[in-house]
């Protein structure tokens, strides 16, 4: 037999009910094929590690021990590093500045919207964003990341890679493992169970510079990511919402426990050490008139054209026109007809527009 | 020995004129009715043998056929049965034939010999080939609507058949042939009821003037209901034309006119969101039957829970939007009705009605299953779609009453003045390789329509309709001449995208 380490350390994983500790105790007292001998004999452990290996090699995934190369360096000196990593696509994009944004599945549309900007900004800004592909926060942020095309983007998952969970974000999940790079510690075929979530959430920390907890609920799994973050040392940046908001909860608590509140985007560039992109030149002002009477009327809300109508005291005409020059200029951006209040970025004018999408 | 009777069958919606013939001859005493009569025709046989007796008159013992010609076309119901008993008695001898060549005649018997209306009688009436018909008298109002027919009427069978023995004259005075007689709108819901909603109003008035489908989105409680109710007011009343074919469809499902006038108010029809495919689009076993969208044709079609709707109950209306016909296919029948309405949804933004981020308690799940209902060809053909919010309690107390609906229906009337002299009734039937020559546009409006592209608020698809709604902005505002960037602006601002998947 001369299968390398990871193979044995990818038969190790299949086997039902080895979680990562486990398999840091067992590697802990001997070699990874010593330690496959002693366990293989478990109940439903896999019968064929040849054929098990050789489907990972077929599928393209990149097999890495704690001793491998490949082994990302941020994870080798991790409290609780994975024992073994599968990863898909580019692990050079590790190598750049990356930001962890999570949050809660059931989110807020001011939730998703602030996810989504920060995708677009950070991406915009080359940063990588390292999050859990979930629904609601952090498929938002990963939609915003690919839709400007700037940095590539990081899946961590809780599954094996050709398990794609949840169904509805298989696209999602292809483009992230073809246009960035996909990481599970579970090998192909494992379906995900309740505690590799919770496990899952402490690579997104251990791979991150910074997180950012755009919504939790009160008991989220966003708060297991927030924990691992300062078992770790990361600096935690969570977003303040509504104090009536279940799913402003969490985030609201973790500010209160000592979290960074973000403020706006640059916040996170701050905290990151980067000028942002909107930093060094001068901030548009404000616009006054017809305008800013609408600006004021929409009050960092979603709010549909009857409200602002009502509350700038402007006729239907009025307000129509000035509606439609704050969305060319980058002021207000429409979705599912209601308007919320942005802020523009010096970007050419032709591109104002395409923050307005969705 | 034989009798020819005139008389006519129902078959959707139109009347297609009957011979019945009848034919005594000796042999065993009996009563075959021949020519493809359905159950309810057939069952004639025992009604008019009760009925002719009942009348006192003399049932012959003799053998009885009834043809029913032409002997290819499906005889439904039972408005044969008056031109049956007078053909039998006539054929006996009990009816002089002289005058019967003149006649045609409609009704069903009792077996007591009462006369009673049937559906569609002004199908049947219209479809006469002879001037002078015999009708219930509970009928005389359907029967007199095309106004081409003299109509005479009875209760009884016995009066009928004394009227033409000439023994006693016709009960009812003979209604003369003269023209309709179109019915004074009555008062409709006032649109100075709703206050504020300056946006949704603003819809309604360009969904009266242009023809443009109109969906509106909003909580429980926010008056979308009664912003619909307000809209056939708004609406032009019926030409003549219109409102014969509106009655044809009222008549042909039942639903009798009240007063012999013809109704000149657009119908409104809302029906409840349980309802089944076929009950929307027409059709049903045997006859076919003019479904809700028929009946809501020249007016509007209110679909109140749109998302509750069944999806396929939903889709069956792309045909009728598109072309404004539909046409029911079955194995032993098929049919075409009218079906060109304004349809008007209302819906909930998301299954627990509570608008906005904060009061929301729906799960991701559940809101995608919600909009998943409206397939987007559908949304699609919503030229308006305007987010309806609750008033504020400042507005229900104080808020000053809007315009009333006579200030905006002449406003509307005018719109529709100048879509005429286009050649379309309004401006949702500008077809599209008019639009360039109609709806041109200018170098400010492309400005306008090139950002709305490229900031994915318009699709290539929304481009036509908003400039037809842009055109009937304009022309609600009297305005000749291309449309201006405000018109387009606000046809963009009453096309919000609502109900796209936010996640």
């Amino acid at each position: 037999m001369d299968l390398p380490d990871e193979a044995y350390l990818t038969g190790i994983a299949s086997i039902p009910g080895v979680g990562p500790a486990t398999m840091r105790n067992e590697l802990a007292a001997g070699t990874p094929p010593e330690a496959w001998d002693r366990l293989r004999s478990r109940p439903g452990a896999p019968t064929d590690l040849d054929r098990l290996w050789a489907r990972h090699q077929e599928a393209g995934i990149v097999v890495c021990g704690h001793q491998h190369p490949a082994f990302p360096d941020v994870l080798r000196d991790d409290p609780e590093p994975p024992a073994v990593l599968f990863c898909r696509g580019d692990l050079a994009v590790l190598e750049r500045r990356r930001v962890a944004v999570v949050g809660t599945r059931n989110a807020s549309r001011y939730g998703l919207g602030v996810a989504e900007r920060l995708g677009e900004r950070l991406g915009a800004a080359g940063v990588a964003v390292v999050s859990g592909l979930a629904l609601g926060v952090d498929g938002a942020v990963h939609r915003g990341l690919l839709h400007t095309g700037g940095a590539p983007p990081v899946g961590v998952v809780a599954c094996g890679l050709d398990v794609v969970y949840p169904g509805r974000h298989r696209d999602l999940w292809q483009r992230v493992g073809a246009e960035g790079l996909l990481v599970s510690e579970m090998p192909l075929g494992l379906r995900p169970t309740r505690w590799s979530f919770p496990a899952r959430n402490r690579i997104i920390a251990g791979l991150s510079e910074v997180v950012v907890v755009v919504e939790s609920r009160q008991t989220g799994g966003s708060l297991y990511t927030a924990d691992s973050a300062l078992l770790r040392d990361i600096p935690l940046l969570a977003v303040p919402g509504p104090i009536t908001s279940p799913a402003a909860y969490g985030t609201n608590r973790l500010i209160a426990d000592g979290a960074t509140p973000v403020c706006s985007v640059d916040d996170v560039f701050v905290t990151l050490g980067l000028t942002s992109p909107t930093g060094g030149s001068a901030p548009v002002p404000e616009p006054g008139g017809v305008a800013g009477r609408i600006l004021d009327a929409c009050a960092h809300e979603s709010v549909t054209l009857q409200a602002l109508v009502d509350r700038s005291g402007l006729t239907l005409p009025e307000t129509v026109a000035a509606i439609d020059d704050l969305c060319r200029t980058g002021w207000l951006a429409e979705s599912t007809g209601r308007y919320e209040r942005t802020t523009p970025v010096a970007v050419p004018a032709l591109d104002v527009g395409a923050r307005a999408r969705r | 020995m034989l009798a020819s009777i005139t008389s006519a069958c129902l078959l959707g919606i139109d009347g297609h004129p009957v011979r019945v013939e009848v034919h005594l001859t000796s042999g065993l005493p009996g009563f075959a009715i021949v020519g493809l009569p359905d159950t309810a025709c057939r069952e004639a046989r025992d009604r008019v043998r009760a009925a002719v007796a009942n009348s006192g008159f003399e049932f012959p013992m003799r053998k009885i056929t009834v043809n029913l010609a032409p002997s290819s076309l499906r005889k439904a119901g039972s408005g044969l049965d008056l031109a049956m008993a007078v053909g039998v008695l006539a054929a006996s001898d009990q009816v002089p034939g002289g005058e019967l060549d003149a006649l045609a005649f409609f009704g069903e018997l009792g077996l007591d010999g009462s006369l009673r209306p049937v559906r569609g009688m002004v199908s049947l009436v219209d479809a006469s080939p002879v001037r002078t018909v015999v009708v219930p008298a509970a009928s005389v109002a359907e029967a007199t609507v095309y106004g081409r027919h003299e109509v005479r009427s009875a209760r009884r069978l016995i009066e009928v058949v004394e009227a033409l023995r000439s023994d006693a004259p016709w009960p009812d005075p003979p209604t003369p042939a003269e023209p309709v007689r179109p019915l004074a709108p009555v008062m409709l819901r006032d649109l100075a009821d709703v206050s504020g909603q300056v946006a949704a109003r603003k819809a309604l008035e360009v969904a009266a003037a242009g023809g443009h489908h109109l969906l509106m989105v909003g909580p429980p409680g926010a008056g979308k209901t009664m912003l619909a109710s307000r809209l056939p007011g708004l609406l032009p009343p019926l030409g003549v034309d219109e409102a014969l074919a509106v009655a044809r469809i009222r008549s042909a499902v039942g639903e009798p006119l009240a007063g012999g006038e013809l109704p000149m108010v657009p119908p409104f029809r809302a029906p409840h969101h349980t309802a089944s495919p076929v009950a929307l689009t027409g059709g049903g076993t045997g006859v076919l039957r003019p479904g809700e969208v028929s009946r809501a044709s020249h007016g509007v079609l209110f679909l109140d829970e749109l998302g509750e709707f069944a999806t396929a109950v939903l889709d069956a209306l792309r045909q009728p939007l598109e072309e404004g016909v539909i046409r029911i296919t079955r194995a032993q029948a098929s049919a075409t009705f009218p079906a060109r309405f304004l349809l008007v949804g209302a819906m909930n933004p998301c299954p627990c009605g509570m608008a906005g981020p904060e009061g929301c308690t729906c799960t991701d799940g559940e809101r995608a299953r919600y909009r998943r209902r409206l397939s987007g060809p559908l949304v699609d053909r919503f030229d308006l779609r305007v987010d309806v919010d609750r008033p504020s309690p400042d507005e229900l107390l104080r808020g000053e009453p809007g315009e009333g609906t006579a200030v905006v229906a002449a406003r509307v009337r005018e719109a529709r003045a100048r879509a005429a002299t286009r050649g379309v009734a309004c401006n949702a039937h500008i077809p599209r390789r008019r639009l360039d020559d109609l709806c041109p546009v200018t170098p400010e409006t492309e400005l306008v329509l090139e950002g709305a592209l490229a900031g994915g608020r318009l699709s290539a698809r929304g481009l036509d309709r908003v400039r037809r709604v842009a055109r009937t902005l304009a022309d609600l505002e009297g305005h000749d001449g291309p449309a201006a960037p405000l018109h387009v602006k606000m046809a963009l601002a009453l096309r919000a995208q609502p109900l796209v998947a936010a996640s």
